[in-house]
């Protein structure tokens, strides 16, 4: 991460904008039991009273850190039940890293989100069509499967 | 490197996220 991750310029520019970047030992106590930290790089993303929603584990090159941390903060703004601002970030990860390992997750998370905001099941049998359509092997489409029938 | 700044203090980077209302990357790493 340090040698081609952190450098990229669009990645500094993105963490700066949008976090409050903390960097601790994969063994620092209590921090790492508390959040369960078994390996290296750990990236966690929680808001700001320190809640979890959203972690990765092991190496992510720059095109692929920025649109997961996207979805990160969208997981935020779902768990909170602001479903506009979910859908904001996950339409950004989409426009712009739309062939990312992020985005199957973001299709699924988007049509949910449309779901709880409209209460309308188009959005859910949508994102399983997408799904089924471009990312059809993903676990995300096999976790849609059941909207097929809405 | 990058240009952003990594707090080291838990407690810092909590204060620091409340104040500004953002949310907080924990990046868990091996030094080597």
């Amino acid at each position: 991460m340090d040698a081609v991750t952190y450098p990229n310029g669009k990645v500094a520019e993105f963490i700066e904008k949008n976090f409050i970047p903390l960097r601790v030992r994969f063994d620092a106590q209590p921090l790492a039991s508390d959040f369960k930290v078994t390996w290296t790089p750990t990236l966690v993303t929680g808001d700001a009273n320190g809640q979890e929603h959203h972690r990765t584990v092991g190496f992510l090159a720059p095109e692929e850190l920025i649109p997961s941390l996207l979805l990160g903060l969208a997981k935020i703004h779902f768990d909170q039940n602001q479903f506009e601002a979910a859908l904001s970030q996950l339409e950004k990860l989409l426009a712009d890293y739309p062939k990312s390992d992020s985005s199957p997750e973001a299709i699924y998370l988007r049509g949910v989100s449309w779901y709880k905001s409209t209460h309308s099941a188009k959005p859910l049998k949508e994102a399983y069509e997408q799904l089924q359509k471009v990312y059809p092997s993903s676990e995300w489409a096999k976790r849609a499967a059941p909207y097929r029938l809405l | 490197m990058a240009k952003f700044k990594w707090e080291t203090e838990w407690k810092e980077a909590l204060a620091r996220a409340r104040a500004e209302k953002k949310p907080v990357l924990i990046d868990f790493f091996n030094p080597g």
